[in-house]
């Protein structure tokens, strides 16, 4: 097996909460609260979960666009958690991001040009040439090398996150990491940014760690899926084997709400509707973190947080009572109803 | 953009006569005759009474008044001054005009470079103790009265002098014997400028930093592996920049009409004191000098303000 490009160990980012006149902290929000993955050379690794899972908080952490709590990020076997800015500023020209809102996150102030060659420059390529560099990554992301004139507001929302990819690949970057790069984008226009990445992929050797919580789109793009729970990764796997055979009954609650175009196949659907609401990410629940909301969680789900276990190759999942394959949540459910009756 | 600024200036007519006629006819309604003042004047006999009569055409109807007066101003006449021995209000305002210019220069370039540096500075660090004590001497300043503060500073200044006979400062009137006497003179009406006007501006720019500080895109500019400091001036300021703009062209506006206090306080021969001892005295042409120059300034420098939107925003077009 060759080394993961990326390595990501443990990781932990909480932000206090401050309150109060003299600002004393009085609590933590776990956003990421210890995430293990490992990402291999021109994988895409896709990340979902449920808004204010941390997924976003995990993408900035592993560039430390946030600072990590404890818990390493390694590239290429090299700790980048405690590199000094001046390695950090190095290293940004190998792992990039593209955000997820692009109306937000291009400077308004800035042309295209200024916006895409800015990397460039910074990183000691000379004015003319990064033109020259800008042009080819406009055209390489659909867009006329003329456009570098205009200002960002003189673009649609799809063409303005092509430009933040051509900014984000402007630099040629081993890894990049994509947060919600479609979600603020109409259906049409989405299809045709996770076609651009996928093409971008094939010809530059990217890596993709791919943020949504789009599940199609998930499934379309990435090679493997991890499902991130308040915090935490609850179960990880081959793509196939993750929609074919899920584990964790939050992964079958979220593979169930995604709709089928069939409207008699819709009706006659079996919904796994989970109860309640999301727990705070600043008082996560004991033992597992899904278990106030798990149909089949058992006392045990309380007491002990679940080890993060490989059930077959390559599928890990952190639950006590995993699904077997080939079995429904909802048979379970039935099951164990009946059991109690 | 030519075109533009041509377009704003001839819009900024109506406007400018629209002030002339409203202060005209004010001064003229609320102070009454100029003539009553020759009442309490035991010198002045049948010709001075005359003369008044003939210089501001009071056997004429108010709005005849205005019209030879309008004639006059496009004309480059201001009139002439009653309460100060028939001189040309010409002269008189230019003299007053560049003695204000010397306390608005200098208040205005310290005010820009303080309350820039001091909201950057505020933003950068937030919720530090530099942050915590210059919003304090934020509060202090834009709660503290202008007249007051005058006050306390000449105070300070003529017990230092009683006490150890430092003579540093002057605290009354204009001194421009030379270079020195000059700093000695502009320096406590300045100082007392600058805190009223920095104080508010620096609380502003704070908060137009902050929201940028927090922005999306300069999340991004980080992404891209820049310095800090390039993140700061180059994508933090250039944003920041457009209300602390108008701001300060607004305040450089109010500077130059003359600070009206300040100049009172420290007896400065500036367009403030033009103004108020003008309306003291009935001094017609003088009162509407001042009030046409300002209206004027006041229309210049927003549209200055308007100009500098666009060159600083990209998405303000101004066409």
């Amino acid at each position: 097996m060759t080394e993961p490009i990326l390595e990501v160990e443990n990781l932990v980012t909480h932000f206090p909460i401050k309150a109060g006149f003299f600002r004393r902290q009085v609590g933590v929000v776990h956003a990421v609260d210890g995430v293990s993955l490992a990402v291999d050379e021109r994988e895409t690794l896709g990340i979902v979960g449920e808004s204010g899972c941390g997924k976003t908080t995990l993408g900035r952490t592993i560039l430390r666009l946030e600072e990590p709590t404890s818990g390493r990020v390694l590239y290429n076997g090299e700790d980048i958690t405690d590199a000094s800015n001046e390695r950090m500023r190095d290293l940004r020209a190998e792992l990039q991001i593209v955000f997820q809102d692009p109306y937000a996150s291009l400077n308004p102030r800035h042309s295209i040009n200024d916006i895409v060659a800015e990397p460039l420059l910074v990183h000691g390529w000379d004015r003319k040439k990064a033109l020259d560099k800008t042009g080819d990554l406009l055209k390489a992301v659909g867009l006329l090398p003329e456009h570098g004139n205009r200002y960002p507001h003189e673009f649609s929302g799809g063409q303005r996150q092509r430009i933040g990819i051509a900014r984000a690949l402007a630099l040629e970057p081993a890894v990049i990491i994509l947060d919600e790069p479609v979600s603020a984008l109409d259906v049409s226009v989405q299809a045709q940014v996770i076609n651009l990445l996928e093409d971008l992929q094939d010809q530059h050797g990217l890596t993709y760690l791919f943020i949504a919580h789009d599940l199609s789109v998930v499934r379309h793009i990435s090679d493997r899926i991890a499902v991130m729970y308040l915090g935490r990764v609850a179960e990880l796997a081959d793509r196939d084997e993750l929609y074919e055979n899920p584990a964790h009954p939050y992964t079958h609650s979220l593979l169930s709400a995604v709709p089928v175009a069939d409207p008699d196949l819709e009706r006659a659907r079996n919904r796994i509707v989970l109860e309640g609401d999301t727990p705070s990410p600043s008082a996560p629940p004991s033992g597992c973190r899904f278990r106030t909301r798990c149909p089949i969680a058992q006392p045990l789900c309380a007491e002990a947080e679940p080890e993060f276990t490989e059930i077959s190759p390559g599928h890990f999942v952190a639950c006590h009572y995993p699904v077997p394959p080939g079995q429904s949540l909802v048979d379970l459910v039935g099951s164990s109803a009946a059991a109690a009756g | 953009m030519l075109a533009y600024a041509l377009r704003r200036i001839l819009q900024a007519i109506p406007i400018i006569l629209l002030a002339t006629v409203i202060a005209f006819f004010a001064v003229t309604w609320a102070n009454g005759d100029p003539r009553a003042r020759l009442a309490t004047c035991t010198t002045c006999d049948e010709s001075a009474y005359d003369r008044i009569v003939e210089l501001y055409e009071l056997d004429k109807p108010t709005y005849q008044r205005y019209v030879s007066w309008l004639g006059d101003v496009v004309t480059g006449d201001l009139g002439i001054s009653t309460s100060q021995g028939e001189r040309p209000v010409n002269e008189i305002f230019w003299e007053r005009f560049r003695n204000t210019l010397l306390l608005a220069l200098p208040a205005f370039v310290i005010v820009a470079v303080l309350s820039l540096v001091l909201s950057v500075y505020q933003a950068i660090k937030q919720y530090s103790f530099g942050d915590y004590a210059l919003s304090a001497f934020s509060y202090f300043g834009l709660s503290m009265p202008t007249f007051f503060f005058g006050l306390v500073l000449q105070a300070i200044v003529i017990q230092l002098n009683n006490s150890f006979g430092w003579k540093f400062f002057w605290t009354q009137g204009l001194h421009d014997e030379n270079f020195k006497e000059l700093i000695a003179s502009i320096t406590l009406p300045v100082l007392t400028l600058v805190l009223i006007s920095v104080a508010g501006e620096t609380r502003f720019g704070r908060a137009s930093m902050l929201e940028i500080k927090n922005s999306e895109y300069i999340r991004t500019a980080r992404a891209k592996g820049l310095s800090e400091r390039r993140v700061v001036f180059r994508h933090m300021l250039r944003n920041a920049l457009i209300p602390l703009v108008t701001i300060w062209a607004l305040d450089f506006a109010a500077l130059l009409s003359g600070a009206v206090i300040t100049e009172s306080v420290f007896s400065w021969p500036g367009l403030g004191r033009m103004l108020l001892d003008g309306i003291f005295a009935t001094d017609l042409d003088v009162v509407m000098a001042v009030v046409t120059a300002l209206s004027i300034m006041a229309v210049l420098f927003n549209l200055f303000a308007d100009l500098l939107y666009g060159v600083l925003d990209p998405r303000i077009r101004l066409d």
